[in-house]
């Protein structure tokens, strides 16, 4: 990918495969489950198309579904490899989704029951109830199936320590800090600041080594949450610099839905991040507002790659070519430097369809063809 | 001992949760939902009683966040895009101001359960603070803020009145936004006039509430504010910030963390809310959960009620 301008890059999960989860609910496939695949497989030239009819027609067993979650995410490698991306991932087929997935597989935390996410939908938020702690390299055999099966290379995002805490209850930092409880708002921002530090050191530090050692050239570190409260964004500054030590592989940061200004100048102190991945399309409009805000990276000096959102992940119309062009090239007389851009949609595609997220991809890579034909 | 009192939505029974979802894929008729919603109601009333505490809420259980209530009860409102509530990982959905705004309805019993609640009983209605439901609409209708913040205020006072009538005692304005960072003293005082029509003529007590924000930015303009009480966040203030106002009015003491689901230890809240009332010096002070407890899952909740009746007793 070397001197390629604008390449495409997956940012986060796709939505998962109806027949994988049909059968994890233990039904069998139904006509629509069978037709996505066929479909699908036809698309993208998915190998095990065959194989995977095979399990879903035969009785069901443990053995048989584990095979049949690899399957899901070779057919979404493949998926995303057709679309014409030239950085991949398995679209996270299985892992239940960013927060549950660490924090499932780590100790320290606890579920209590359901918290309103808005309207009548609710999540799952653990406490964390005693010193978090590793309990397994929780993305490794996802990556390492990836990496045995993709054609193009990979990229593994991984959710990052700030965004573990925030969408967490903290009971155990909390209480550590008993001189504190005169004064409940320090005790709540420093207990925070512990919490953080240690889901980097204990947690997202040995996953990230563990995928290194591995073999992984490049790590996603997702933080969705990080502007939520702008006093802590120090506290992933920090964070982000202990988990990352050493780390050799290339590393970036995506944060998506914020309001960027607020994280400078803290960002700067990353030590060990070469891109940024922002979501941008979400609220662009005609004036390409919305990339205005690259100039904060002018104002700050900050002169690393940008991963450009292009494509909005919450409706379904299909941004054309031509605009991801027009978005693409907007950005580029920001920064001053195409280089500088990749290209993604603002953040997973999870909530869309099959073919709406198949339609946005393609044409982010179309879009930057063009880009790439204007400059030359 | 001190008075204890209850101060936003209540989350809902896991029972409930899954009830409420069937109902919006349609697969539960509304009757239906209607027995579950009271059976919660039910009991958190007598959650309530068990704790002792010195009014009782419905939980607002059927709101689907602070300002949806009222694009049904108003006119001029329509409510649109998913929007982030504050520094939370929940969102509410932000009222489109199509229209001008009035009472459209007199029809309070489907959001106000007062229908649920023992008769002889204190009860308290939480409503959303006229300035903060203006700040986090979109004005597509009225040529300046201040209007659209008066005509809140003018729609929330007919609520209230229609509410005394149903033998409400307490209200409780939620007010957020009027602690956010960068609120003007302009802004601090188009709310100031607010209150002078929604509050004007209470019988009861009326409460502002504000939270998530550091209270000490805006406090010395709120304690002239013509309501009988203000609730503050502790968990986003510190009372050192706050000793060099006097404060003219009842402080609602925010020190029950609805945002955490650490249990607080009853001796430790003795100690804080002593040492809130000796440096503050208020009229009088009661305690509560400085937000809505929905940001916690139901049992952690409960909890934390129970808490606050332990806490009532020390408290001396």
């Amino acid at each position: 990918m070397k001197g390629k301008l604008f390449p495409a890059q997956e940012i986060g999960s796709l939505p998962k495969a109806p027949w994988l989860l049909d059968y994890l609910r233990g039904k069998d496939a139904g006509q629509s489950g069978l037709d996505h695949l066929s479909k699908w497989s036809k698309v993208s030239e998915f190998e095990n198309e065959s194989e995977t009819r095979t399990i879903l027609a035969e009785p069901k067993n443990a053995a048989k579904q584990a095979r049949l979650r690899e399957l899901a995410s070779i057919f979404a490698i493949r998926y995303l490899e057709s679309a014409g991306l030239d950085y991949v991932y398995d679209g996270e087929e299985n892992r239940i989704e960013m927060y549950e997935h660490p924090v499932r597989n780590s100790d320290g935390f606890e579920f209590y029951g359901h918290v309103r996410s808005f309207d009548s939908r609710y999540y799952r938020k653990a406490a964390c109830v005693s010193k978090v702690a590793f309990r397994q390299a929780y993305h490794l055999d996802e990556f390492l199936l990836t990496k045995q099966h993709a054609k193009r290379p990979v990229k593994v995002p991984i959710t990052g320590p700030y965004t573990i805490a925030e969408w967490s209850f903290n009971e155990y930092y909390q209480k550590q800090r008993t001189a504190d409880y005169a004064d409940f708002r320090k005790l709540k921002f420093e207990a925070k600041r512990d919490f953080v530090l240690d889901v980097a050191k204990q947690i997202i530090q040995p996953n990230l080594k563990a995928l290194v050692d591995a073999g992984a050239e490049w790590i996603q570190v997702d933080e969705p949450a990080l502007t939520t409260k702008p006093d802590e964004v120090p506290f992933f500054v920090d964070a982000y610099n202990e988990c990352t030590a050493g780390i050799s592989s290339k590393l970036s940061v995506h944060i998506c839905f914020s309001d960027y200004r607020l994280l400078y100048p803290h960002i700067l102190d990353l030590k060990n991040c070469s891109q940024l991945a922002l979501e941008f399309a979400n609220r662009d409009d005609e004036k390409r507002s919305a990339y205005d805000q690259l100039k904060l990276l002018n104002e700050f000096g900050d002169k690393r790659e940008v991963g450009l959102g292009v494509a909005d992940v919450h409706v379904d119309d299909i941004e054309s070519p031509k605009l991801i062009k027009d978005r693409i090239e907007y950005a580029s007389k920001i920064l001053g430097d195409p280089a500088r851009i990749y290209v993604n949609p603002d953040c997973g595609l999870r909530t869309r369809s099959w073919d709406v997220a198949y339609a946005k991809l393609t044409n982010i890579v179309k879009g930057a063809e063009l880009a790439r034909r204007s400059l030359s | 001992m001190v008075d204890v009192h209850l101060s936003g939505v209540f989350p809902r029974s896991e029972k409930l949760i899954d009830a409420t979802r069937a109902a919006v894929r349609g697969k539960l008729p509304e009757a239906e939902l209607d027995t579950v919603l009271r059976q919660d109601i039910k009991s958190l009333v007598g959650l309530q009683e068990e704790a002792n505490l010195d009014s009782l809420v419905d939980g607002q259980l059927n709101w689907q966040d602070l300002f949806r209530p009222f694009s049904q009860l108003l006119t001029g409102i329509d409510p649109e895009s998913l929007t982030r509530w504050f520094d939370n990982n929940t969102f509410y959905r932000k009222p489109i101001i199509v229209d001008k705004v009035s009472l459209k309805s007199n029809d309070l019993g489907q959001y106000f359960r007062s229908d649920l609640l023992p008769k002889a009983s204190h009860k308290k209605a939480i409503l959303p603070g006229p300035f903060t439901f203006a700040q986090l609409s979109e004005n597509r209708a009225y040529l300046s803020f201040s209007d659209l913040v008066n005509d809140l205020a003018r729609a929330v006072q007919r609520i209230v009145a229609a509410l005394q009538e149903r033998g409400y005692e307490y209200f409780q304005f939620n007010e957020p936004s009027l602690c956010a960072p960068g609120r003007t003293q302009p802004e601090l005082e188009i709310a100031k006039h607010a209150y002078e029509t929604c509050a004007h003529g209470i019988g009861g007590t009326s409460i502002i509430q504000i939270y998530f924000g550091d209270a000490s930015q805006v406090i010395e303009t709120l304690l002239d504010y013509p309501v009988d009480s203000i609730g503050i966040d502790f968990y986003a203030t510190s009372v050192d910030s706050l000793k060099e106002y006097d404060f003219n009015k009842v402080l609602g003491c925010g020190c029950i963390d609805g945002r955490n689901s650490l249990l607080e230890s009853p001796m430790e809240l003795k100690t804080f809310v002593s040492r809130a009332r000796d440096t503050l010096e208020p009229v009088d002070i009661y305690l509560t959960p400085n937000c809505d407890l929905d940001f916690l899952p139901e049992t952690v909740a409960e909890k934390k009620v129970r808490l606050l009746g332990e806490t009532k007793m020390l408290v001396t």
